[in-house]
């Protein structure tokens, strides 16, 4: 049996599947200030329905990191940079206190000025006097040699006590400094309060005397296993959204192109499945107004919800309770709808009065005013939708094939995830000439996502046959090749599927790794004068997200 | 403030062969450095996806033998595309100047295309003029050419154009590739004085530049008043420039594209693929974006190194001094040749295809028209490297034409269809902006 709890902002929802069935599913209000306690609530509940020995798996999403930076409640973090030569360094700044240093190497990890020992000096004594306890390290190229960042670790590590260093080069091998340096940045300053809700809910979970493995879905809309999670808490901001993506693709399980349309209270969120596969975010996920180099779909979030409330001014970005079919005091979008739609939602008589009131003060008949209001929540929607392909379709592009193949999207179907959804996305799918899809489990489809998605692994290596090292995401390790001569292809290629291998079985995803593909090839002749003085590979590989082999579809 | 268009279009997968400068590998090192850099993800910076060039936007520059599809590959459509994308963006005002970082270059194809000349079959900034002047009406236009080697594609295109003005400054041909881009050549006897060479002794550094900006080239500029400013932007300058022999630094390009401040800037050659071009993208994004640019400079730059050679600044002086004469009478000379009686002016030419190794011979009749800068006709003959021999007539309709120049231009286009005298014959007419091919053994026209 595999269980699924997604936290959300309004709701947690939480699901047990197994053997084609969802055999329970719970879905109660989020307390703000508590997430674990909604989430041991809804686990509670869920577990009285069967018995515990059964259970496998739990997968777990939370808000918890994205509230906590939104919230101001990270660790007081000091940011050490090593940006070298380039842009001028007021152009790296993040907030809090910024320490710039001198030391650089290039491209191809050859270091072009060493630390400066007295610059050292001066750092080890700030750190001791301000009592600042978390450091993120960031060096330009450190993604390519990351000996300066592990010489600074090391020096603080010795000489200022109780002192927690994260460098960029764990963090992420990718390029691009600045979003190295945030997402170190935002990793140092929710560390500590990540490892301490992963304590609560190791030991909650060792208290109810269950033994199934623990997982938390990440924003790439794979799991990772709880204790992995630990250094890397920033895998898991806006999982909500992956969960509910997933969750759309595990109730379709086909190949078309679709959007998925998670309507909650307050925000839609839509996210776009090309050829059965979900869409990345090109630049990683905006933490904080940072971008950031954590993997995470495309998902964009529209302030309009089912609860959005409805005034003379129109459809207004904010909720202020349930609609008023469901017991609430304002006329909403979802009223509109269940007049417009005739869809006989809760109390029908409630949505008439409270937008007929509305309607009189603007001179129109209710029966107008919810067909304008439909008319522009699905124009709204369908605007961002059209947006979302054509800045996919205008992603830049750096070989000739990928200009000449033009990428063009032609969209096969909505899905509708959330508990709003049956009300908004059949009139959204109707105006844009496409299918919808909604299934009875549309509402709790996030936690469903969460519950069956299977862990993901991304490795990508860098090797140079010039200066026989190699690079490995994720970890920062660096080595030195056994051979470089005649080193092809083929050889980058086995060797990242190694270490992807190895990388899988720490994390105990043996199960998975063999189902991995490349989805980065890039080789260049490094030419000298007119002779070749080396090769240079980068070789990603990946387990994409998908599905646990115990998954087999949602019967009803 | 609008921010600046960067199209990067490395073109990872296309080489002219495996270890030729022009290879998969120019621009790797300069991706690492933009990308690691994060320039892309700053507001004032805004990335654009490639274009491709159509057909037509060749065919309104080039006279390509025996068709446009023969002289280029898809790589070529995507470079010359992406210039017009930037084109565009500038123009719709999405950004106030852009850079297009693109390969193959151009800079050293001519009119009439029989192979590639210098690295190029196309000329990307001649395609994006012809673009500009068509799609957004822009009449006065200035190219000044910062690449070590003299332009000379783009100078014999708009060699008779008297509103292109074509600066260029290079290594002196005497001691490079191409081997032309002497003070002497000045523009055709109606457009005297808006081509400009400034041919710099070799070790030439920052300070000759930045000399020869100052007291040359931006008054020149002030005085043309172009609309737009391109700047087709070389990077082998540089003094690890392993095909030159300059001295220019990153810092140097960076402060010129500040000076200059080119509307639209176009990457053209620059080999020194680790050592240079990194830092001069990184400069020269940072000048047009308006970012500081202070904390930029190569690994093993040392200013002490790069002293200016005294006999440079000597021949410096001498140049700034003729070119603006050269420029400043240009009116009074066009006046007299149009006055010289004669009804066209006949030159002859042999062109050199370096990389295709092909001989051409041109003769070039222009007509001395009283009110317009006449049309041209070119007759060509090359013997290409498949044993085919061709010999083709082209007629050249400027887009500036007299009602009289194109009476008689598309007569002439009908009279030659006509006869045998030659395999092919052309019609750029860009005032109907139509280009017309017949096959005078078939009898069959193409039209773009």
């Amino acid at each position: 049996m595999l269980m699924g709890i997604d936290v959300g902002g309004t709701f947690t929802d939480g699901v047990l599947y197994r053997a084609g069935k969802i055999v329970k599913s719970v879905k109660k209000p989020t307390e703000e200030d508590n997430l674990k306690n909604s989430l041991l609530q809804v686990l509670d509940e869920l577990l009285a329905a069967e018995d515990k020995e059964q259970i496998q798996r739990i997968v777990l999403s939370t808000t918890l990191v994205t509230n906590s930076l939104a919230t101001g409640r990270g660790e007081k973090t000091a940011m050490v940079l090593l940006p070298g030569y380039g842009l001028p360094h007021d152009s790296y700044e993040l907030k809090g206190d910024t320490h710039f240093m001198k030391g650089a190497v290039d491209f191809r990890g050859r270091e072009i000025e060493p630390l400066d020992k007295e610059e050292i000096r001066d750092l080890l004594d700030w750190i001791k006097d301000s009592g600042v306890k978390r450091i993120a390290l960031a060096a330009k190229f450190a993604n390519r040699n990351n000996v300066h960042e592990l010489m600074l670790k090391k020096r603080i590590g010795e000489e200022c006590d109780g002192v927690h260093v994260s460098i960029s080069s764990e963090i992420s091998g990718k390029l691009n400094f600045p979003r190295r340096a945030a997402t170190t940045y935002f990793t140092a300053m929710t560390i500590s309060e990540w490892n301490r809700f992963a304590d609560q809910i190791e030991a909650a979970l060792e208290h109810r005397g269950i033994k199934a493995e623990v997982h938390v879905l990440k924003a790439d809309g794979g799991t990772m296993p709880l204790t992995a999670s630990r250094t890397k808490p920033c895998e898991t901001v806006f999982s909500g959204p992956a969960a509910s993506t997933m969750g759309g693709s595990a109730l379709t399980r086909d190949k078309l192109n679709s959007v998925v349309v998670d309507v909650g209270g307050t925000t839609t969120d839509l996210s776009l499945i090309i050829a059965g596969e979900p869409l990345y975010a090109s630049k990683g996920a905006v933490i904080e107004n940072q971008l950031t180099h954590v993997n995470s779909f495309a998902v964009r979030s529209i302030p309009l919800g089912g609860d959005s409330v409805i005034t003379i001014q129109g459809v207004q970005s904010y909720r202020l309770g349930p609609a008023a079919c469901f017991g609430g005091e304002q006329a909403t979008v979802t009223d509109a709808f269940n007049i417009h739609l005739n869809l006989n939602l809760g109390e029908v008589s409630q949505s008439q009065s409270k937008l007929h009131a509305i309607a009189q003060e603007l001179q129109l008949d209710t029966a107008s005013l919810s067909a304008r209001i439909v008319e522009e929540v699905s124009q709204r929607l369908l605007a961002e939708v059209n947006d979302m392909f054509r800045q996919w379709e205008n992603e830049p592009a750096y070989k000739v094939w990928e200009v000449i193949n033009q990428r063009k999207f032609t969209l096969d179907r909505v899905i509708g995830i959330g508990a709003a959804a049956p009300a908004l996305v059949p009139a959204l799918s109707g105006l844009m000439q496409v299918e919808s899809f909604i299934h009875e489990y549309s509402p709790v489809a996030n936690a469903l996502g969460a519950a069956v998605v299977r862990p993901t692994l991304s490795v990508i290596l860098h090797v140079d046959t010039q200066t026989k090292k190699y690079t490995l995401d994720p970890g920062g390790i660096i080595g030195t090749l056994e051979k470089t001569n005649n080193f092809q292809m083929d050889h980058a290629r086995a060797m990242a599927r190694q270490h992807l291998h190895t990388i899988g079985q720490e994390l105990g995803m043996e199960d998975y790794t063999a189902e991995a593909d490349f989805f980065l090839e890039e080789q260049f002749n490094m030419i000298r004068g007119w002779d070749r003085t080396g090769k240079l590979f980068e070789v990603g590989i990946q387990v994409s997200p998908g599905f646990v082999n115990e998954y087999e579809g949602v019967t009803i | 403030m609008k921010p600046t268009g960067i199209l990067f279009f490395p073109a990872f997968d296309w080489a002219i062969s495996p270890t030729h400068p022009e290879r998969e590998e120019r621009l790797l090192y300069t991706r690492d450095q933009i990308f690691e850099e994060g320039i892309m993800d700053l507001p004032q910076i805004r990335e654009y996806k490639p274009g491709l060039a159509s057909l037509k936007d060749i065919a309104r520059v080039h006279f390509c033998v025996p068709n446009v599809e023969a002289q280029i590959t898809e790589a070529h459509l995507v470079s010359a595309g992406s210039a017009l994308v930037m084109a565009d963006a500038v123009m719709n005002g999405e950004v106030k100047n852009g850079f297009a970082i693109i390969r193959p270059p151009g800079h050293h194809a001519m009119t009439v295309a029989h192979g590639n000349r210098g690295f190029c079959n196309i000329n990307n900034e001649a395609i994006m003029v012809e673009y500009l002047r068509q799609k957004h009406g822009t009449k006065r236009i200035a190219i000044v050419d910062t690449d070590v080697h003299h332009g000379d594609g783009t100078q014999e295109i708009f060699y008779h154009d008297p509103e292109v003005l074509f600066i260029s400054f290079h290594q002196d041909g005497r001691t490079l590739y191409p081997g032309s881009g002497f003070m002497e050549e000045a523009g055709g006897p109606l457009a005297y004085g808006t081509t400009i060479n400034i041919p710099l002794l070799p070790r030439t550094t920052d300070t000759g530049i930045h000399y020869v900006l100052d007291h040359l080239v931006m008054p020149i500029l002030e005085e043309f008043k172009p609309d737009i400013i391109i700047n087709s932007a070389g990077q082998d300058n540089h003094y690890s420039d392993p095909l030159a022999n300059m001295a220019f630094s990153a810092q140097g390009y960076a402060r010129l594209n500040e000076t200059l401040a080119p509307d639209i800037a176009v990457l053209e050659g620059g080999y020194s693929v680790e050592s240079a071009l990194p830092y001069i993208n990184m400069g020269i994004i940072m000048a047009m974006a308006g970012i500081d640019y202070s904390n930029l400079k190569e690994p093993d730059y040392s200013p002490s190194r790069l002293k200016e050679p005294a006999g440079n600044m000597e021949r410096i002086y001498q140049i700034v001094d003729t070119q603006l004469k050269t420029f400043r009478r240009r009116k009074e000379v066009i006046e007299k040749n149009r006055r010289s009686g004669e009804m066209f002016k006949t030159s002859h030419e042999s062109i050199f295809y370096d990389t295709d190794y092909i001989s051409e011979s041109q003769r070039n009749e222009l007509r001395l028209c009283p009110t317009c800068g006449g049309f041209r006709i070119i007759n060509s003959s090359a013997r290409h490297p498949n044993g085919k021999n061709y010999n083709i007539a082209c007629i050249q309709l400027p887009i500036y034409a007299c009602r009289s120049c194109q009476e008689q231009a598309r007569d002439a286009y009908t009279t030659m269809n006509s006869s045998d005298t030659y395999d092919l014959v052309y019609l750029q007419d860009r005032v109907k902006d139509e280009y017309r091919t017949t096959s005078t053994r078939t009898g069959e026209e193409r039209v773009l």
